[in-house]
């Protein structure tokens, strides 16, 4: 039967051609947005690393003052803030901190390996005010201030694609300068995972690096352009205008600008959504259009062989058997636009185009096929069924 | 002749109404996409208020520095300091006016807090640009030389600040801790024109501008105008001159720098996108390739779908056919015929997808997803639409028709297979 019907097909290709490029297209564009989708909500799912409730983000512009001038203003700044009974806990960041556009990365370097990783700069605060988890190591604290090396904490993410299953807490590598022969950074923790850019975005490596305001070597330098501010619950927005009047008391002339992290969440994951969202629109337009002339067509095509239909039910086939030659038709005609969609979509794991994990595309791949089936069948369902109600005698009359 | 046609056209379109329905319904929705990519597109890079005269104003936006050998790059806003000595002498444009990027400052009415978006610019800024004033007016030249604490507000920041239509004009405003003085009232700025976008518009001289910094790099912007729209290439050229003797202040790190005058949509748009990392192209070419055919790809599913149904259609008119034949018509007339009914078809959809889009325009300017942007269907966007209507009129047309024209008048008599 089902050999029957590809011949079937197979012999008509000419005239089937059109609808197979057609379901051939739509599934690509199917493929593509489902993709997209997967690709969302498996990063979605995952754990974004830190609570970001309660947290206010207070950004630092300066105007002229040298560095240990701008260190002494924020020393005095973070003191005075964290006095506030309203406030937990404060912490220094340097200007990438979550929800926002900001990034700094570089090559994370270890033996022969590098891969490119988001660093942020933290102070010893930075833990408690974002509840950070951890999975391994500690985070850090007073001995780390007077250590030679730059000490870091890296995320699973990192860990897992530089060091395996390598035991990574307190050993000594190359990190960010390169150096093999002088490594200078020291891992001291690894945390569950840093989601920077937002609930949506793929929990890439980063690591968090440990900076304190006063230490001497790096007196030419200013690291913190951000003040993580966790106040206690309960605690409503009326605080903030009392919070940055203190603070331009002690940083006159800056520029302070406060927004609670809540709020840049909501809009950063409206923005990362956009292109989903047109996608889907754009994609649900064609998949309806698409769908809509198959039926068209189908139903035209079905009334034009009521011939062949009458002579089939004069030689005794049920109309059950009618019914299923049309439906088996049209899904055959889908196989072909599928197959031919497979061999490209299967490019793309193969090669590794976006470099999205394989899961992603093969959950893509599955769903886009169910629908594709689904669409043909459901486009063919009306039409089939009217076929299969006619009686032999109009039908043979008819002729 | 063409009055038939029509007639004939209007009576197959009202014969088979499902088979129209879809028809109108591909090409509207079709074009309704395009149409409102147009719009954003027009948003983003044509004449609008207040930056009216995109056909001789350019921009300079970004300055680079790379070095091939060592694969490094620096890709950012120019300095005041740079605009200052490089830029402002300039001779051949009309005007510049340097402006700085925008940061969010807040400020705060009854315990609420306001985020307001805060724009440094000079007096020619003011006249480069033209904004709708609805109050007031803006800062002039002498203002600035004192360095007047004026400010000029946008209606969202009046509405917000003072309450809603209470006349704000020489109110004191409170902005990032500094007490302004208002002096005129604008209508609002989509944020996507970010070469004029603000929310707040104070004078330049008011800023603190570190006089000994010389870096190239900062946050100003300069916006030139030409005397007229042949002058760009004068321009240009002019400025390509003046970058080329700039020494890399950074030898060891980089070792060419480069910067454009340019348009937005060149400028901004294409050249971080697709523009050599290394050197001078702007990957135009590139740019209009790819979106040529994404466009292309698009229309292809709803050409085929109509190609699809228009193949059936003609063939439930194979006895018309017939008898038309049979009576001497050649087969350029019935390609004409089913031509000027296709085309018409598509002009109809269309029409719909105006309409559509008109409504889809309105729809996204009133969500909010765009901050303050009006999406408009103006002329431009309405010719594009009609061109594609009718490119793809001819496309889903040419196929069945040429179909239909080949066959034989015995065998369509009889209802013939294509």
């Amino acid at each position: 039967m089902i050999r029957h019907l590809f011949t079937l097909i197979w012999n008509r290709k000419k005239s089937n051609f059109l609808m197979i490029t057609e379901i051939f297209f739509s599934f690509l564009v199917l493929f593509g947005v489902l993709s997209l989708a997967f690709y969302y909500l498996n990063n979605y799912n995952k754990p974004l690393g830190f609570q970001y409730d309660k947290v206010w983000v207070m950004t630092l512009r300066w105007n002229q003052e040298k560095p240990l001038e701008i260190k002494e203003i924020q020393s005095r700044l973070k003191q005075q803030l964290k006095s506030n009974p309203e406030v937990e806990g404060v912490a220094f960041s340097s200007v990438n901190t979550p929800f926002t556009m900001q990034n700094m990365n570089g090559g994370f370097f270890y033996n022969n390996r590098s891969v490119l990783s988001s660093f942020y700069q933290v102070d010893e605060d930075f833990a408690q005010v974002m509840q950070m988890r951890l999975t391994e190591g500690r985070w850090f604290n007073d001995q780390d201030q007077s250590s030679s090396y730059s000490n870091v904490v890296i995320n699973e993410a990192l860990r897992q694609a530089l060091f395996k299953n390598e035991p990574v807490i307190g050993k000594v590598v190359a990190g960010l300068s390169g150096d093999n022969k002088n490594p200078k950074t020291r891992i001291v923790g690894v945390m569950e995972a840093y989601k920077q850019q937002g609930d949506y975005s793929e929990d890439s490596p980063g690591y968090l690096e440990y900076k304190k305001l006063k230490k001497q070597a790096d007196s030419t330098n200013v690291f913190f352009n951000t003040l993580l501010i966790r106040v206690k619950p309960g605690v409503t927005s009326a605080f903030e205008e009392k919070l940055t009047k203190q603070a331009s008391q002690i940083a006159k002339g800056w520029t302070l600008e406060i927004k609670s992290m809540n709020e840049m969440r909501a809009s950063h994951n409206k923005v990362a959504l956009i292109p989903l969202i047109v996608f889907s629109v754009v994609c649900g337009f064609l998949i309806i259009n698409v769908a809509l002339g198959l039926f068209g067509v189908l139903w035209y095509n079905i009334n034009r062989r009521i011939s062949e239909i009458g002579l089939r039910r004069a030689i005794g086939a049920a109309s059950g058997q009618v019914y299923r030659q049309f439906i088996g038709e049209v899904l055959v005609l889908a196989t072909f636009g599928v197959l031919f969609g497979v061999v490209v979509a299967a490019q793309f794991p193969l090669l590794q185009v976006f470099q999205v994990q394989t899961s992603v595309y093969v959950t893509a791949l599955g769903a886009a096929v169910v629908i594709i089936y689904a669409l043909a069948a459901g486009c063919a369902a009306y039409p089939s069924r009217q076929a299969a109600r006619i009686a032999p005698a109009t039908a043979l009359h008819e002729e | 002749m063409l009055k038939n046609y029509l007639k004939i056209a209007w009576k197959v379109l009202l014969r088979r109404k499902f088979f129209t329905f879809i028809s109108l319904f591909g090409i509207s929705f079709t074009l309704m996409i395009l149409m409102v990519a147009t719009a954003m597109v027009d948003h983003l890079t044509g004449s609008h208020t207040p930056e009216t005269h995109m056909d001789r104003t350019i921009f300079i936006n970004f300055n680079k520095m790379t070095s091939e050998t060592k694969n490094s790059m620096m890709n950012s806003v120019p300095s005041y300091y740079y605009l200052q000595r490089y830029v402002m002498p300039m001779k051949t444009p009309e005007k510049i006016a340097i402006g700085s990027t925008f940061k969010g400052v807040n400020s705060y009415v009854n315990n609420k807090r306001l985020s307001l978006d805060l724009k440094y610019t000079d007096a020619n800024f003011w006249e480069i640009l033209e904004f709708n004033f609805l109050e007031g007016k803006a800062f002039n030249q002498q203002n600035l030389k004192n360095a007047d604490k004026l400010a000029v507000i946008t209606d969202y920041t009046r509405d917000q600040y003072f309450g809603s239509d209470v006349p704000a004009v020489g109110k004191s405003i409170v902005v990032d801790g500094v007490r302004y003085q208002v002096c005129g009232v604008v209508e609002d700025v989509p944020i996507s024109r970010f070469n004029s976008y603000a929310n707040v518009w104070v004078p330049l001289s008011t800023s603190n501008i570190n006089k000994g910094d010389i870096s190239l790099f900062g946050e100003h912007m300069a916006i030139i105008l030409a005397k007229k729209p042949s002058d760009i290439p004068k321009i240009k050229a002019e400025y390509q001159h003046i970058v080329r003797q700039i020494k890399v202040p950074d030898p060891q790190n980089f070792d060419r720098f480069a910067s454009y005058a340019e348009g937005i949509l060149e400028g901004v748009v294409v050249r971080q996108l697709f523009g050599s990392r290394y050197g001078d192209d702007s990957g135009m070419g590139k740019f209009v390739a790819v979106v040529s055919l994404i466009v292309l790809l698009f229309m292809l599913m709803p050409t085929i779908n109509l190609v699809n149904i228009n193949v059936s259609r003609i063939l439930e008119r194979s006895s018309e056919i017939g008898v038309r034949k049979a009576f001497g018509a050649s087969s350029r007339m019935l390609i004409g015929q089913f031509l000027v009914e296709n085309i018409f078809l598509t002009l109809l959809g269309g029409l719909l997808g105006f309409l559509l889009s008109a409504l889809a325009l309105q729809l996204i300017s009133s969500s909010g997803i765009i901050p303050y942007a009006q999406l408009t269907l103006n002329w431009r966007v309405f010719a594009v639409g009609i061109g594609l209507s009718l490119v793809f009129g001819l496309l889903s047309g040419v196929i069945p028709a040429y179909k239909m024209s080949k066959l034989q008048a015995v065998e369509a008599l009889k209802g013939g297979q294509l």
